[in-house]
Protein backbone atom coordinates (compact mmCIF):
# COMPACT_ATOMS: atom_id res chain seq x y z
CA UNK A 1 0.00 0.00 0.00
CA UNK A 2 3.16 2.53 -0.30
CA UNK A 3 2.71 4.91 -3.16
CA UNK A 4 5.46 6.50 -4.69
CA UNK A 5 6.82 9.56 -2.33
CA UNK A 6 6.53 12.58 -3.82
CA UNK A 7 9.25 14.62 -3.84
CA UNK A 8 8.96 18.23 -2.52
CA UNK A 9 10.56 19.65 -4.97
CA UNK A 10 12.23 23.26 -5.27
CA UNK A 11 13.32 24.84 -7.87
CA UNK A 12 16.01 27.87 -7.39
CA UNK A 13 15.13 30.82 -8.95
CA UNK A 14 17.82 33.71 -8.36
CA UNK A 15 20.32 32.97 -11.16
CA UNK A 16 17.37 33.11 -13.48
CA UNK A 17 15.68 36.46 -12.21
CA UNK A 18 19.46 37.72 -11.85
CA UNK A 19 19.80 37.14 -15.56
CA UNK A 20 16.56 38.86 -16.25
CA UNK A 21 17.87 42.09 -14.19
CA UNK A 22 20.57 41.78 -16.04
CA UNK A 23 19.10 42.06 -19.22
CA UNK A 24 16.55 44.69 -17.98
CA UNK A 25 19.08 46.87 -16.82
CA UNK A 26 20.91 46.66 -20.45
CA UNK A 27 17.58 47.39 -21.98
CA UNK A 28 16.92 50.47 -20.02
CA UNK A 29 20.67 52.07 -20.58
CA UNK A 30 20.56 50.51 -24.38
CA UNK A 31 16.66 52.09 -25.39
CA UNK A 32 16.65 55.34 -27.29
CA UNK A 33 13.31 56.34 -27.88
CA UNK A 34 12.74 57.66 -31.36
CA UNK A 35 13.59 61.46 -32.12
CA UNK A 36 10.18 63.54 -32.60
CA UNK A 37 9.56 63.80 -36.36
CA UNK A 38 9.31 67.44 -37.22
CA UNK A 39 6.88 65.83 -40.12
CA UNK A 40 5.26 62.98 -41.56
CA UNK A 41 7.53 61.30 -43.65
CA UNK A 42 7.49 57.78 -45.62
CA UNK A 43 11.01 56.84 -46.59
CA UNK A 44 12.23 56.04 -50.12
CA UNK A 45 13.74 52.69 -49.76
CA UNK A 46 17.41 52.00 -51.54
CA UNK A 47 20.14 49.35 -51.15
CA UNK A 48 22.28 51.51 -49.18
CA UNK A 49 24.02 50.49 -46.15
CA UNK A 50 25.54 53.48 -44.31
CA UNK A 51 24.19 54.06 -41.07
CA UNK A 52 23.01 57.78 -40.58
CA UNK A 53 25.43 59.86 -38.03
CA UNK A 54 24.49 59.41 -34.21
CA UNK A 55 25.40 63.42 -33.31
CA UNK A 56 26.04 66.65 -35.31
CA UNK A 57 23.62 65.92 -37.71
CA UNK A 58 21.14 68.97 -39.42
CA UNK A 59 18.41 67.56 -41.16
CA UNK A 60 16.49 69.01 -43.89
CA UNK A 61 13.01 67.05 -44.33
CA UNK A 62 10.81 67.94 -47.11
CA UNK A 63 7.39 66.60 -46.63
CA UNK A 64 5.04 64.97 -49.37
CA UNK A 65 3.81 68.66 -49.85
CA UNK A 66 6.99 69.88 -50.28
CA UNK A 67 7.04 72.10 -47.22
CA UNK A 68 10.62 72.28 -45.85
CA UNK A 69 11.88 71.56 -42.25
CA UNK A 70 15.24 72.05 -40.84
CA UNK A 71 15.95 70.48 -37.91
CA UNK A 72 19.29 70.43 -35.80
CA UNK A 73 20.02 67.59 -32.95
CA UNK A 74 21.63 69.52 -30.17
CA UNK A 75 19.04 72.13 -28.12
CA UNK A 76 21.64 75.02 -27.99
CA UNK A 77 22.07 75.54 -31.54
CA UNK A 78 18.10 75.16 -32.13
CA UNK A 79 18.15 77.60 -29.64
CA UNK A 80 20.32 79.55 -31.33
CA UNK A 81 19.08 79.35 -34.48
CA UNK A 82 15.15 79.52 -34.07
CA UNK A 83 14.89 81.38 -30.25
CA UNK A 84 14.92 79.97 -27.60
CA UNK A 85 11.32 79.29 -26.97
CA UNK A 86 11.91 76.23 -29.61
CA UNK A 87 14.71 74.89 -28.40
CA UNK A 88 12.42 71.95 -28.08
CA UNK A 89 10.75 71.43 -31.32
CA UNK A 90 12.30 69.00 -33.53
CA UNK A 91 12.84 71.17 -36.70
CA UNK A 92 11.10 74.41 -37.85
CA UNK A 93 9.45 75.00 -40.92
CA UNK A 94 11.62 77.40 -43.35
CA UNK A 95 11.18 79.13 -46.59
CA UNK A 96 13.56 77.97 -49.46
CA UNK A 97 14.51 81.33 -49.49
CA UNK A 98 15.86 81.47 -45.78
CA UNK A 99 17.15 77.77 -45.76
CA UNK A 100 20.66 79.08 -47.37
CA UNK A 101 20.90 81.84 -44.35
CA UNK A 102 20.11 79.26 -41.56
CA UNK A 103 22.47 76.63 -42.83
CA UNK A 104 25.32 78.55 -42.80
CA UNK A 105 24.33 80.07 -39.72
CA UNK A 106 24.12 76.44 -38.34
CA UNK A 107 27.53 75.27 -39.92
CA UNK A 108 29.10 78.36 -38.09
CA UNK A 109 27.99 77.32 -34.95
CA UNK A 110 29.00 73.96 -35.22
CA UNK A 111 31.63 73.14 -38.23
CA UNK A 112 31.29 69.21 -37.63
CA UNK A 113 27.47 69.49 -38.92
CA UNK A 114 26.84 66.50 -41.35
CA UNK A 115 23.96 67.41 -43.49
CA UNK A 116 21.01 64.67 -44.19
CA UNK A 117 17.78 64.93 -46.58
CA UNK A 118 15.05 63.64 -45.88
CA UNK A 119 12.71 63.30 -48.45
CA UNK A 120 9.28 61.92 -48.43
CA UNK A 121 9.19 59.35 -51.17
CA UNK A 122 5.72 60.92 -52.82
CA UNK A 123 7.59 64.82 -52.43
CA UNK A 124 8.19 66.34 -55.86
CA UNK A 125 11.83 65.97 -57.38
CA UNK A 126 11.70 69.94 -57.56
CA UNK A 127 11.67 70.76 -54.09
CA UNK A 128 14.76 68.17 -53.58
CA UNK A 129 16.14 69.32 -56.29
CA UNK A 130 15.91 73.18 -55.01
CA UNK A 131 17.53 72.43 -51.53
CA UNK A 132 20.63 70.21 -53.20
CA UNK A 133 21.39 72.69 -55.40
CA UNK A 134 20.88 75.00 -52.18
CA UNK A 135 23.54 72.91 -50.26
CA UNK A 136 26.13 72.90 -53.07
CA UNK A 137 25.51 77.00 -52.96
CA UNK A 138 26.45 76.90 -49.36
CA UNK A 139 29.26 74.18 -50.71
CA UNK A 140 28.49 71.18 -48.42
CA UNK A 141 29.09 68.93 -51.51
CA UNK A 142 28.74 65.93 -49.13
CA UNK A 143 25.68 64.79 -48.40
CA UNK A 144 23.35 61.71 -47.25
CA UNK A 145 19.84 60.90 -48.09
CA UNK A 146 17.95 59.10 -45.60
CA UNK A 147 16.03 55.97 -47.02
CA UNK A 148 15.03 53.09 -46.07
CA UNK A 149 16.27 49.65 -46.44
CA UNK A 150 15.16 47.53 -49.41
CA UNK A 151 13.31 44.54 -48.61
CA UNK B 1 10.27 30.20 -4.91
CA UNK B 2 11.60 33.60 -4.61
CA UNK B 3 11.82 34.35 -1.46
CA UNK B 4 14.65 35.98 0.74
CA UNK B 5 14.63 34.47 4.00
CA UNK B 6 15.99 36.81 6.83
CA UNK B 7 15.59 34.40 10.13
CA UNK B 8 19.17 33.71 10.82
CA UNK B 9 20.02 30.91 13.67
CA UNK B 10 17.00 29.58 14.44
CA UNK B 11 18.64 27.06 16.69
CA UNK B 12 20.51 29.38 18.55
CA UNK B 13 17.79 31.05 20.22
CA UNK B 14 16.98 28.82 23.46
CA UNK B 15 21.28 29.03 23.66
CA UNK B 16 22.69 30.19 26.82
CA UNK B 17 19.16 29.55 29.15
CA UNK B 18 18.64 33.67 28.68
CA UNK B 19 15.48 34.62 27.63
CA UNK B 20 16.08 36.61 24.40
CA UNK B 21 13.63 38.26 22.36
CA UNK B 22 12.25 36.39 19.98
CA UNK B 23 13.15 36.42 16.24
CA UNK B 24 10.45 36.65 13.63
CA UNK B 25 11.52 34.42 10.25
CA UNK B 26 10.74 37.24 7.90
CA UNK B 27 10.24 36.36 4.40
CA UNK B 28 9.66 38.79 2.02
CA UNK B 29 7.81 37.32 -1.04
CA UNK B 30 9.71 38.40 -3.99
CA UNK B 31 7.41 37.11 -6.68
CA UNK B 32 5.46 40.82 -7.67
CA UNK B 33 8.74 42.16 -7.63
CA UNK B 34 10.19 39.67 -10.23
CA UNK B 35 6.82 39.39 -12.20
CA UNK B 36 7.51 43.41 -12.33
CA UNK B 37 10.30 43.30 -13.50
CA UNK B 38 10.40 40.90 -16.30
CA UNK B 39 7.66 42.46 -17.30
CA UNK B 40 9.06 45.59 -17.89
CA UNK B 41 11.97 43.54 -19.58
CA UNK B 42 9.61 42.47 -22.28
CA UNK B 43 8.65 45.80 -23.04
CA UNK B 44 11.58 46.90 -23.27
CA UNK B 45 13.26 44.13 -25.23
CA UNK B 46 10.08 44.02 -27.80
CA UNK B 47 10.41 48.34 -28.01
CA UNK B 48 14.21 48.70 -28.75
CA UNK B 49 14.68 48.87 -31.98
CA UNK B 50 18.06 48.63 -33.20
CA UNK B 51 18.53 49.63 -36.89
CA UNK B 52 19.04 52.96 -37.21
CA UNK B 53 17.75 54.73 -40.93
CA UNK B 54 19.94 53.94 -44.03
CA UNK B 55 21.62 56.77 -45.65
CA UNK B 56 22.51 57.43 -49.19
CA UNK B 57 26.02 59.53 -49.90
CA UNK B 58 25.81 61.92 -52.27
CA UNK B 59 29.09 64.01 -53.20
CA UNK B 60 28.48 66.87 -56.18
CA UNK B 61 31.15 68.84 -57.44
CA UNK B 62 31.17 72.47 -55.75
CA UNK B 63 28.89 74.97 -57.36
CA UNK B 64 30.66 77.14 -59.95
CA UNK B 65 33.14 74.78 -60.98
CA UNK B 66 32.32 73.18 -64.55
CA UNK B 67 33.97 70.20 -65.57
CA UNK B 68 34.63 69.82 -69.62
CA UNK B 69 34.17 66.03 -70.74
CA UNK B 70 34.41 64.40 -73.86
CA UNK B 71 31.18 63.69 -75.42
CA UNK B 72 31.93 60.33 -76.00
CA UNK B 73 32.61 59.92 -72.17
CA UNK B 74 29.04 61.06 -71.34
CA UNK B 75 26.07 59.19 -70.32
CA UNK B 76 23.14 60.94 -70.25
CA UNK B 77 20.11 59.67 -68.43
CA UNK B 78 16.88 61.54 -68.50
CA UNK B 79 14.19 60.40 -66.60
CA UNK B 80 10.51 62.10 -66.70
CA UNK B 81 7.75 62.56 -64.71
CA UNK B 82 6.08 59.33 -65.92
CA UNK B 83 9.11 57.31 -65.43
CA UNK B 84 9.96 56.76 -68.61
CA UNK B 85 13.84 56.39 -68.59
CA UNK B 86 16.24 57.48 -71.62
CA UNK B 87 19.56 57.76 -72.38
CA UNK B 88 22.19 58.54 -74.72
CA UNK B 89 26.29 58.92 -75.31
CA UNK B 90 26.95 62.38 -76.10
CA UNK B 91 24.60 63.80 -78.72
CA UNK B 92 23.02 60.70 -79.79
CA UNK B 93 19.32 60.34 -80.02
CA UNK B 94 18.21 59.32 -76.94
CA UNK B 95 16.75 55.48 -76.51
CA UNK B 96 14.01 54.48 -73.92
CA UNK B 97 15.21 51.94 -71.29
CA UNK B 98 12.32 49.21 -71.77
CA UNK B 99 10.51 47.45 -69.21
CA UNK B 100 6.98 46.90 -68.56
CA UNK B 101 6.57 48.37 -65.16
CA UNK B 102 9.08 50.03 -62.52
CA UNK B 103 11.31 47.11 -61.67
CA UNK B 104 11.74 46.26 -64.93
CA UNK B 105 13.28 49.35 -66.04
CA UNK B 106 15.09 49.77 -63.23
CA UNK B 107 16.83 45.95 -63.83
CA UNK B 108 17.47 47.04 -67.32
CA UNK B 109 18.64 49.98 -66.35
CA UNK B 110 21.31 48.27 -64.06
CA UNK B 111 22.37 46.12 -66.63
CA UNK B 112 22.74 48.82 -69.53
CA UNK B 113 25.04 50.92 -66.81
CA UNK B 114 27.06 47.81 -66.06
CA UNK B 115 27.39 47.08 -70.00
CA UNK B 116 28.42 50.42 -71.07
CA UNK B 117 30.47 51.17 -67.98
CA UNK B 118 32.46 47.84 -68.81
CA UNK B 119 32.74 49.03 -72.22
CA UNK B 120 33.99 52.72 -71.15
CA UNK B 121 35.33 52.74 -67.74
CA UNK B 122 36.00 56.53 -68.03
CA UNK B 123 32.37 56.82 -68.15
CA UNK B 124 30.60 59.55 -66.36
CA UNK B 125 26.97 59.50 -66.06
CA UNK B 126 24.70 62.56 -66.06
CA UNK B 127 21.44 62.45 -64.34
CA UNK B 128 18.63 64.36 -65.61
CA UNK B 129 15.28 64.10 -63.39
CA UNK B 130 12.28 66.27 -64.79
CA UNK B 131 10.86 68.26 -61.77
CA UNK B 132 7.58 67.11 -61.65
CA UNK B 133 8.53 63.39 -60.96
CA UNK B 134 8.78 61.52 -57.68
CA UNK B 135 11.27 61.98 -54.91
CA UNK B 136 11.43 57.90 -55.12
CA UNK B 137 12.30 57.53 -58.81
CA UNK B 138 15.55 59.96 -58.42
CA UNK B 139 16.19 57.36 -55.46
CA UNK B 140 15.76 54.44 -57.18
CA UNK B 141 17.83 55.30 -60.09
CA UNK B 142 20.88 56.57 -57.73
CA UNK B 143 19.95 53.45 -56.08
CA UNK B 144 20.74 51.49 -59.18
CA UNK B 145 23.92 53.69 -59.77
CA UNK B 146 25.21 52.66 -56.41
CA UNK B 147 24.27 49.14 -57.01
CA UNK B 148 26.74 49.49 -59.80
CA UNK B 149 29.45 50.82 -58.24
CA UNK B 150 29.38 53.95 -60.52
CA UNK B 151 29.86 57.03 -58.51
CA UNK B 152 31.38 59.30 -60.90
CA UNK B 153 27.91 60.40 -61.68
CA UNK B 154 26.20 64.07 -61.47
CA UNK B 155 22.95 65.68 -60.71
CA UNK B 156 21.34 68.14 -63.31
CA UNK B 157 18.30 69.61 -64.25
CA UNK B 158 16.03 69.33 -66.21
CA UNK B 159 15.54 72.08 -68.67
CA UNK B 160 13.32 72.63 -71.72
CA UNK B 161 16.12 71.82 -73.88
CA UNK B 162 15.66 68.28 -72.84
CA UNK B 163 12.33 68.10 -72.45
CA UNK B 164 12.12 69.72 -76.07
CA UNK B 165 14.71 66.37 -76.98
CA UNK B 166 12.46 63.93 -75.55
CA UNK B 167 9.24 65.39 -77.12
CA UNK B 168 11.23 65.15 -80.73
CA UNK B 169 11.65 61.32 -80.28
Amino acid sequence: MSKTKRVGFKLDMTPMVDVGFLLLTFFMLTTQFKPQDVAEVVLPSSHSAFKLPDSDVMVVTVDKDGNVYLGVDSQNLRAQLFGVENRLRAGMQVQLSELSKLLREARIRNPKLRTVIKGDKESEYNVIQTVMETLQKENITRFNLVTDLEK
Amino acid sequence: MADVDLSQSKGKQKHGGKRRKKRVGVRIDMTPMVDVAFLLLTFFMLTTTMNKPQTMEINLPPGGQTAEVAESNLLTLRVTDDFRIFWNIGTNKPAAVDGSDKKAKLIALGKLLKEQNSANPKLITLVKVDGKAKYIDMVDVMDELNLNNINRFSLAPMVEDDKKILAAL
